[in-house]
């Protein structure tokens, strides 16, 4: 029988590493390089200290990115918004830009407590690459891209390509993901989660974004979190949404193929025949608040 | 390592490790223990202190990484030595029962007034979720805050 | 009210200022010159035998170490409460038997934390045989489960186990089979509760300090400082004289405290041999291994008349109390006395059987069993209203137990006659309130979102006191002296953990001494300075433990009388004189009756008293109560349940008490918002399940994955209600009870009423999370 790692947990400390902070984006990169897979970096650390205390990761090194200059901002430029990796939750959330994307504010208002998104980064929030990261919904269905930068150069990959399972994306060790691009659309979006408390990562999640003509769905991306090994596009269920009436009697029966897209597990939060259950229900929320928004003339 | 920062207004300088939590360095190398350990893993929010004027978690904040900054604990919010609007409106409404959770509310609450804004109930409620408490269901907790903050 | 100065004014309490800024030092806070910090090493192995323990390098790395062989081999039970005969002893220090994951098996101690956890990963066990963990308490009575323990102490005897049963309890009265007969209506159900983790705030912590002379001074985050020095003295064979244990704040306990927890006399041991201070914090982690409560599995079977008349209760309850005797024994009274004092049954039948389970170990959680027996209780009652077509809060009205009735809360032992009962008043009060008569049927409620109202009526005792000496250990003290310039001390071993317990004191003695309450200083408590107290358990704070203060308040009144005749030559005697206090001298001023002219204040007396030579004025006082009341709790609760997912949203709270007097009402509403919260996390997200093939906890005892309600989960000030009730108990000081564990009692029940109300669904087993509750509403609306 596997021991239990209880003797190697102690949330009192942090285990001993090397630590380095570079002062610019280059010496980071270089750094990177040079330690190779046993360094960590470190950006708000509410993901990779918490796995450090807990013994799930003991990394040699550390990378702490927090005093490169130059790496916090949101722009809104030429219809995309950029968002640089030490940008922090609660930056966009006192951002008033953050508003034209409706699915992206929804997140950060149900995403931890105050002090989490004071310090954590939405660019840690994607690299930690947890299925029910809480970016992951609304960006998908902006089709964002991120940007990742190493010492050979500069990499765009689209969010959609960038989960490759729970933890795990296409980054390389030596790459930093430096910036967030959000291309700005004319339509209207929204992110519904499900937790257990109101601070909680989500059982599941689902963001729409919605192009309507009057109560008609022209166009919709739908993307969920918590349902499958990363998070996920749905694109049966955007198919199927396209044409059709928000006010259609037996819309959420239509949106079974939701239930048919995800993949979820059981684990702690919730059994997998719930999280299929609910995931369409979520679908069906997001839109409906995504039309609501529509309405209310804001994209 | 050497860092030196400003702690409830004066300036410190301490001699930490790289994995030396400033909790920690708080607590047992500059006696502040007023910042409370509740969990270490930023589920609680006992342990929070203002680091530039934000509430983050020490538990979760590399000593080393408050160099050159300022860092304000439950110790240090006092106006003259006078308890803040803060303070006296969570003794005052009753919000205070074991008290081990109070300094974490007394910090974020001290964050939500530099922003001289009036926050809604439900506002509060939203802004203190990071802050667990076991004894008072909250609600004298967000009376108190909602008092404090002018609640509008 | 008016007819206190003092009491039932709400104020803020002694300490809230040194919480606010952060001044108040709790256990974990303190340091002693030259501390070393300790660390227990706990078993990987939910059930194991360990050959051998390696902690050579621990050592080397300059620790210091113990191991099971290093420490006393006495079994011992960790809550002194029942007497000696009836106390059931599995535990040891430190275990080569390892019995569920996280049991301790060794210790060290280094100057820093860092080098403390470096040794604690270097030590080595060799294991002899890892068993498969029994974890469910059916499987651990089959007679083919090994023996979790094959042989236990009860008081001095050896006591072989047999299929797992740690304590056994049965009762009959009446004859139920032939009521059971005669009933036109049964309902007969089971439940299963969660095994909750009290998660209070404050993780345990405790600060054993070496003195000369052989003594030990111990600072622990504890319930009871005079049960820790009991145990630690027949622990370690060291004269309870040359051990003090200091009272230090508690950042909540919730009867996690309620026994020694174990990092206290492992920290004693490791302080023995070290001959240094020692320093043992809980991580949240350790904090989730070291309590959790007991799980209920109850099968109710009750029947009534046509009439609305109950006329049988049978009650079996299997209890899962993980794999060491906390209390289990009692819990089997008091589980009955919860059942017995709920309704009157008339014939009765209980059956008790606790048993072991390779878990961590239960103890009392709020409401000690009250919760989980009177969430049962108050779900089948309403099925029976339901089944008998009356309203349940008349079928309530007319079968609870109450004014004049013997109640006996806390067991068999331990009965009483109820002498205060606000039921009524709280039960119809409610009613208005919430809109009871309007909450519909469950059948007519149709939509994606539906509402519903439920009702929830319980109670919980006073301490634990009683007419006969009993089984149980009861009795509290309490020293008060009058200083010289008129202040006071007041000494009590009592533990507040929060509920504002010693306010409440400071009040009564205010109230009978007529001084303000900043007068009175709460002074510094350890185990020389007081009387014995069991613990501040079974809400008796107030009740048991102010009634001794107010005991000793009017001894002191007495002698101060004695004192004035001799100052006010006027007066004839002590009866001649009055004490009342003056707002314009803000001092309590003794006077003659009907000549205030002739009169002297507190503080010129207790000037004169000792410039005099007439020695100090004071008390000390030790108390058993002979009674423990009922305060009596009735929460009416409306939900919104979204049939969709399975969440539910609190939406109006109507929540009364009946506590007597209420001493300091803030408090009173304090216990009850503290109370339905952790009801609500009771309901829908507390529980410690454990991965059935390693026995470990599935949420790896992360906090993270044990969700208790957050400020933005629970209902708007306006929709939360309180209502007090008004009442007075004669036996209480200044007709006081307790409330702390009513608080929460049946707040649970009114929230799964409430969801049957809504959905038509109903909750058998805690909690119910949305997943669970998903399930119900859809078996029970079939396919879509
Ligand atoms: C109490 C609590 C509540 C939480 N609640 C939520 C929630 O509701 N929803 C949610 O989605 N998450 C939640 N989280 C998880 C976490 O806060 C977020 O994922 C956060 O955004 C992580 O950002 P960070 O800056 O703290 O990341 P870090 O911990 O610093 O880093 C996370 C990972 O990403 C890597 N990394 C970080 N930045 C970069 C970069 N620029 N380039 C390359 N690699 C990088 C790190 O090496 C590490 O592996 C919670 C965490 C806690 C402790
Ligand atoms: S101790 Fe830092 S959040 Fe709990
Ligand atoms: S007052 Fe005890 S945890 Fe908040």
């Amino acid at each position: 029988m596997r021991p239990s790692a209880i003797n190697y947990m102690n949330t009192h400390i942090l285990p001993s590493f090397e630590y380095y902070e570079p002062k610019s984006l280059g010496e980071a990169l270089e750094l990177l390089d040079r330690l190779g897979g046993d360094a960590k970096v470190l950006a708000g650390g509410t993901d990779l200290l918490v796995k450090m205390k807990t013994g799930a990761l003991r990394p040699k090194y550390i990378v702490n990115i927090k005093r490169i200059p130059g790496l916090r901002y949101i722009r809104l430029e030429e219809g995309v918004l950029r968002i640089g990796a030490l940008t922090t939750w609660h930056d966009l959330e006192e951002d008033p830009v953050v508003e034209r994307f409706p699915a992206l504010a929804d997140a950060v208002k149900q995403m931890g407590g105050l002090q989490i998104r004071v310090m954590g980064t939405i660019a840690g929030n994607l690299c930690n690459a947890s299925p029910a990261a809480d970016a992951a919904p609304p960006l998908l269905v902006y089709d964002a891209e991120v940007v990742l930068a190493s010492v050979k150069g500069v990499r765009t990959v689209k969010l959609e390509d960038f989960f490759v399972g729970p933890g795990k994306t296409v980054m390389q060790p030596n790459e930093l993901l430096v910036e967030i691009r959000v291309p700005a659309k004319g339509g209207s979006s929204a992110f519904v989660k499900l937790s257990r408390t109101s601070m909680d990562l989500a059982i599941a999640s689902a963001a729409v974004y919605a192009e309507f003509e009057g109560e008609v769905v022209k166009e919709a991306r739908v993307a969920l979190g918590s349902v499958a090994p990363t998070p996920i596009r749905a694109r049966k269920t955007e198919a199927v949404l396209k044409g059709r009436r928000v006010s259609e009697e037996g819309l959420i029966e239509l949106l079974r193929t939701v239930s048919e897209e995800v993949n979820p597990i059981t684990d702690v939060r919730a059994s997998a025949w719930y999280r299929r259950e609910v995931s369409r229900v979520l679908v069906y929320d997001a839109l409906l608040k995504a039309f609501e928004r529509s309405r209310g003339g804001r994209a | 390592m050497r860092v030196s920062f400003k702690l409830n207004g004066r300036p410190v300088e301490v001699d930490v490790a790289p994995n030396e939590l400033l909790i920690n360095v708080l607590r047992d190398k500059l006696k502040l223990t007023g910042t409370k350990y509740g969990c270490g893993i930023g589920e609680c929010g006992a342990c929070t202190v203002l680091v530039d004027g934000k509430p983050v978690l020490s538990c979760l904040t590399l000593a080393v990484d408050v160099n050159g900054r300022e860092v304000v604990t439950v110790e240090g919010v006092s106006e003259d030595g006078n308890p803040t609007p803060v303070q006296r409106a969570l003794v005052e409404e009753g919000a205070i029962q074991c008290g081990y959770c109070t300094p974490g509310f007394v910090m974020v609450g001290e964050y939500l007034r530099s922003k001289k804004r009036a926050y809604s109930e439900e506002e509060i409620r939203s802004l203190i979720r990071g802050n667990l408490c076991r004894c008072t269901g909250y609600v004298n907790i967000v009376k108190a805050l909602a008092k404090a903050l002018g609640g509008g | 009210m008016s007819e206190h100065v003092f009491i039932g004014r709400r104020a803020p309490r002694h300490d809230a200022l040194p919480k606010v800024t952060g001044a108040l030092k709790f256990a974990n806070d303190l340091e002693a010159p030259g501390m070393l910090i300790g660390r227990i090493y706990r078993s990987p192995y939910a059930f194991a035998d360990i050959a051998r323990v390696d902690v050579s390098e621990a050592e080397r790395l300059g620790a210091v170490v113990i191991t099971p062989d290093e420490v006393p081999r006495k079994l011992f039970n960790p809550r002194l409460v029942s007497v000696d005969e009836v106390t059931y002893k599995d535990h040891l220090i430190l275990t080569k038997r390892p019995r569920y994951i996280g049991e301790p098996i060794a210790a060290v101690a280094a100057p820093s934390e860092e080098l403390a956890q470096r040794a604690l990963e270097s030590i080595r066990i060799e294991v002899e045989r890892v068993y498969k963990p029994v974890l469910d308490p059916f499987e651990a009575m089959s007679p083919s489960a090994p023996l979790i323990h094959e042989e236990i102490m009860k008081g001095d005897q050896v006591l072989k186990v047999e299929r797992n049963i740690a304590a056994r309890l049965s009762y009959t009265e009446g004859d139920v089979d032939k009521a059971f007969r005669e009933a036109s209506v049964v309902v007969e159900r089971s439940f299963r509760s969660g095994k909750r983790y009290h998660m209070q705030l404050e993780p345990k912590a405790v600060l054993c300090v070496p003195e000369p002379g052989g003594k030990l001074t111990i600072y622990a985050t504890t319930q009871t400082i005079h049960n820790t020095r009991i145990l630690i003295s027949q622990l370690f064979d060291i004269p309870e004289s040359k051990i003090t244990v200091v009272k230090v704040p508690i950042g909540g306990s919730f009867g996690s405290s309620i026994q020694v927890n174990y990092l206290v006399p492992i920290a004693v041991a490791l302080c023995l041999k070290a001959r240094r201070p020692v320093k043992i914090a809980y991580t949240r982690e350790e904090d989730m291994l070291d309590h959790s409560n007991y799980v209920f599995h109850m099968r109710l079977k009750v029947g009534a008349k046509r009439d609305g008349e109950i006329i049988a209760g049978e009650f079996h309850n299997i209890l899962d109390i993980g794999a060491h005797q906390i209390q289990a024994y009692p819990l089997l009274g008091t589980s009955l006395g919860w059942f017995v004092s709920m309704y009157k049954w008339k014939n009765i039948r209980y059956e008790g059987v606790a048993v072991y389970t390779n878990k961590v170990p239960s103890c009392a959680l709020r409401g000690y069993g009250a919760p989980e027996v009177q969430w049962a209780v108050e779900t089948v009652i309403d099925e029976l209203a339901e089944e008998l077509g009356v309203d349940p809060v008349e079928l309530r009205l007319k079968n609870y137990v109450g004014r004049g009735d013997i109640f006996w809360g806390q067991g068999p032992t331990v009965r009483s006659v109820i002498k205060s009962d606000g039921v009524p008043e709280l039960l119809l009060k409610g009613r208005e309130l919430i809109g009871w008569d309007k909450r519909g049927r469950p059948e007519e409620k149709k939509g994606r979102f539906r509402r519903g109202i439920g009702l929830g009526r319980g109670f919980h005792t006073s301490g634990a006191g009683g007419p006969i000496s009993g089984e149980v250990i009861d009795f509290t003290g309490a020293v008060l002296k009058l200083n010289e310039d008129g202040t006071l001390d007041y000494i009590t071993a009592l533990q507040d953990h929060g509920g504002g317990t010693l306010d409440a004191h400071v009040k009564i003695i205010a109230e009978e001494l007529q001084v303000p309450p900043e007068r009175i200083n709460l002074a510094l408590a350890t185990t020389e300075n007081t009387p014995y107290d069991v613990c501040t358990h079974a809400s008796r704070g107030v009740f048991v433990g102010g009634e001794a203060a107010r005991r000793a308040a009017s001894i002191v009144k007495q002698k101060i009388l004695e004192a004035a005749v001799r100052l006010l030559p006027m007066a004839v005697n002590p009866e001649a004189l009055r004490i009342r206090y003056d707002p314009a001298r803000e001092d309590a001023v003794i006077y003659v009756e009907g000549m205030p002219e002739y009169s002297i204040t507190l503080r010129e007396l207790a000037r004169k008293v000792w410039q005099k030579n007439w020695g100090t004025i004071a008390a000390v006082v030790t108390y058993r109560a002979t009674s423990a009341p009922p305060s009596f709790t009735v929460y009416y609760v409306e939900v919104e349940v979204d049939t969709w997912t399975g969440k539910v949203r609190p939406v109006r709270v109507v929540a009364g008490a009946d506590v007597g007097t209420p001493i300091n009402p803030d408090m009173v509403e304090g216990q009850l918002h503290g109370g339905f919260a952790m009801a609500w996390g009771m309901v829908f997200s507390e529980d410690t399940p454990y991965n059935p093939e390693t026995g470990e906890l599935a949420n790896r005892f992360l906090i993270t994955d044990y969700k208790i309600p957050t400020a933005q989960d629970l209902p708007r000030l306006e929709d939360f209600k309180a209502v007090i009730a008004s009442t007075k108990e004669p036996s209480g000081p200044f007709g006081a009870k307790g409330l702390g564990e009513a608080a929460m009692n049946p707040a649970a029940a009114a929230i799964c009423n409430a969801i049957y109300n809504a959905t038509g669904v109903r909750v058998y087993e805690l909690p119910v999370t949305p997943d669970k509750l998903l399930k119900l509403i859809k078996e029970r609306e079939g396919p879509a």
